[in-house]
């Protein structure tokens, strides 16, 4: 049967939001872009960056995303986030070990609501007519910098993102417990272009993904949306096998 | 109604010495039984890097060794991936040749084009262009075998004068076909007077349609080939048993297996934004119609169970216009040899009887005998 992660997340769990899962609060994030690169990574690492639930994709993949939300319920913000390719049981996901956000209220709120494990840092995302791009500057070091370069027009049907799982602590029956939390936002596209990746600078280790070595370059897209953010409907127990692992809320 | 084997060859971790020998000789070993008991085809897919999902990279040779441990049961390559950096057409319509000779006349020819961003990015392709040489090389193939020298400005591919050797032995060519995977692609094999090689399972009444409109096209089609090619041919899993419960427990476990391993891979459309993949090609089809049935239930589609189901099964499918059903007999090993031989023997002994009315050479209904 396929590759299993083989990551113990314990270390990580104990910075993780606490995540109140009862909530039915649905964020819309009208006009939000968004910057999406997609690699593929050394197979050394294939199974390193991932738990014991989620099997890596073949070939093994890490998406950078950046969005900028103009307007939220906590403000406008520009979010980053590097999630690992990935699959929970034959769904395909996003493992996200931690992100960056612009904006305090912004990444308490994304926390505490859908599981972001967030720093803040200083992310840019700079569209221009020949090149989309994107930084992430935090304690004064650059973390990411990718860049679309010569976008051009496609339909945003073209566009699949990947639902994530965030790394995150849940209460449930009056205990924390230690959950990826899928968030799976609902687009509407107002416009999509592609375009030429290119990777500029990626600090692994600022993301929690130590050993992660972007070696080859997929796409690019960036497109403009309107976002809702979901309802929660499930949570992976990361140390369980893949097929154990999904819990319906 | 015909009835055929299908290899995505499957090889289970771990990998060790022997484990992709064991599998290959199974499927050699069935096929061999699959001759005897009466089956009338057998089809190899073309896949490259999909870990234990596929290791049939060389269908060319597999199918060729098929061919010389039997005599009656024809040979699908399915299929020849029609894109450059993967294959050169003049070297599959040689190779395509060649296996037509060497097996006496018995090549299917499948044409697609790939559908997993695993193997398109391996070999450095452009998911935007697959489509287009697709439909140029199934264009030029059949006139590289039938004209005596080809010459060829085109596209994607271009050649000077030359005599392309040798000739099949079916005259005036092999059958062709098309790989179906993405809605409206059995269109496009209707429009060339091309054979529907379906990979996706889908209900009856979506495939009914399906077929329904593929027929109807057919008749205005302006072939590709030297002759048109109407037949729809469909994949199933196959596991039969006398016991209707266990049979169709096993075919499940078969059916989610294979459909497991599909969903590791890296479909196109998941990792790069293209009009050219407008769905995921076979594998959320093949998950789909594995698992959705009602808690307890067996999915109407599948082959899987005793006779009397099975027969049921199949005559639903025929109702709908399929002409041949191609089955999947194993997914990694998970059903062991002797069962899924077993299970082919019941099959020919109890199901196969009562479409024998219906059964006639395969090569017949293509007009392309030898």
């Amino acid at each position: 049967m396929p590759l299993v992660g083989s990551r113990n997340l314990s270390d990580l769990f104990r910075a993780a939001p606490l995540v109140s899962v009862a909530s039915e609060d649905r964020w819309q994030l009208p006009g939000a872009q968004i910057l999406q690169l997609m690699y593929e990574i050394d197979d050394a690492q294939m199974t390193a960056l991932i738990p014991p639930a989620l099997h890596p994709t073949i070939p093994p993949t890490l998406v950078f995303t950046v969005t900028r939300a103009p307007e939220s319920p906590a403000g406008p913000f520009v979010l980053a986030e590097v999630k690992v390719g990935a699959r929970s049981g034959a769904r395909p996901r996003g493992f996200l070990a931690r992100g960056y956000c612009d904006s305090a209220e912004a990444m308490k709120a994304l926390g505490n609501r859908w599981g972001y494990p967030l720093l803040q840092a200083q992310v840019t995302l700079d569209k221009r007519y020949d090149r989309i791009r994107a930084t992430v500057k935090a304690g004064g070091a650059t973390v990411l910098e990718l860049t679309l370069l010569n976008p051009e027009p496609i339909s945003g049907n073209d566009l699949q993102y990947l639902a994530n799982l965030n790394l995150a602590r849940v209460t449930r029956d009056g205990s924390a417990l230690d959950r990826l939390v899928q968030v799976d936002p609902d687009y509407v596209f107002r416009s999509a272009d592609r375009g030429k990746p290119q990777l500029d600078a990626f600090d692994a280790a600022a993301w929690q993904l130590a050993g992660a070595k972007p070696i080859h370059a997929v796409s690019a897209s960036y497109a403009v949306a309107d976002i809702t953010m979901p309802v929660l409907r499930y949570l992976v127990d990361p140390v369980k096998p893949p097929l154990q692992a999904v819990e319906r809320l | 109604m015909k009835f055929g084997l299908f290899y995505e060859i499957s090889v289970p971790r771990p990998w060790e010495a022997d484990t992709e020998y064991n599998v290959y000789q199974n499927c050699l070993e069935q096929v061999r039984l699959a001759d005897e008991l009466g089956f009338d085809q057998v089809w190899a897919v073309e896949h490259h890097f999909l870990e234990e999902y596929s290791h049939c990279s060389a269908p060319e040779i597999f199918l060729t060794a098929c061919a010389m441990q039997t005599k009656n049961i024809r040979i699908g390559r399915g299929i020849v991936v029609c894109v450059p950096q993967f294959n050169n057409p003049i070297k599959a319509a040689e190779v395509a040749a060649t296996m037509d000779i060497v097996s006496g006349g018995r090549l299917e020819f499948g044409t697609g084009r790939s559908a997993t961003w695993t193997e398109l990015g391996g070999f450095g392709a452009d998911p935007d262009e697959t489509k287009k040489t697709w439909d140029e090389w199934t264009r030029i193939i059949p006139k590289m075998w039938t004209q005596d020298r080809f010459q060829y400005e085109g596209r994607a591919f271009s050649m000077p004068q030359r005599a392309v050797l040798p000739k099949p032995y079916q005259k005036p060519h092999p059958p062709m076909w098309v790989a179906v995977t993405s809605p409206g692609t059995e269109l496009d094999a209707a429009d060339r007077g091309m054979g529907s090689l379906g990979l996706t399972f889908g209900g009856f009444q979506e495939q009914e349609k399906k077929i329904a409109e593929y027929r109807r096209r057919i008749k205005y089609c302006n072939p590709v080939g030297s002759f048109v090619n109407e037949a729809v041919n469909t994949v199933n899993f196959l596991f039969c048993h006398e016991d209707n419960e266990y049979g169709a427990k096993t075919g499940q476990r078969l059916a989610g297996t294979f459909n497991y391993l599909a969903e590791q891979l890296l479909a196109a459309r998941q990792a790069y934004p293209t009009r050219s993949y407008p769905n995921l090609g076979l594998l959320p089809a093949l998950r789909r119609e594995a698992t959705s049935a009602p808690e307890g239930q067996i999915p109407e589609g599948l082959a899987i169970g005793n006779p009397e189901r099975i027969v049921q099964v199949i005559k639903n499918w025929e109702s709908v216009g399929v002409d041949r059903i191609n089955f999947l007999l194993n997914a990694v090993e998970t059903v062991p040899q002797e069962e899924v031989l077993a299970s082919l023997r019941l099959f020919a002994k109890e199901v196969m009887p009562k479409f024998a009315d219906s059964r006639q050479p395969v090569g017949a209904s293509a007009a392309g005998g030898v």
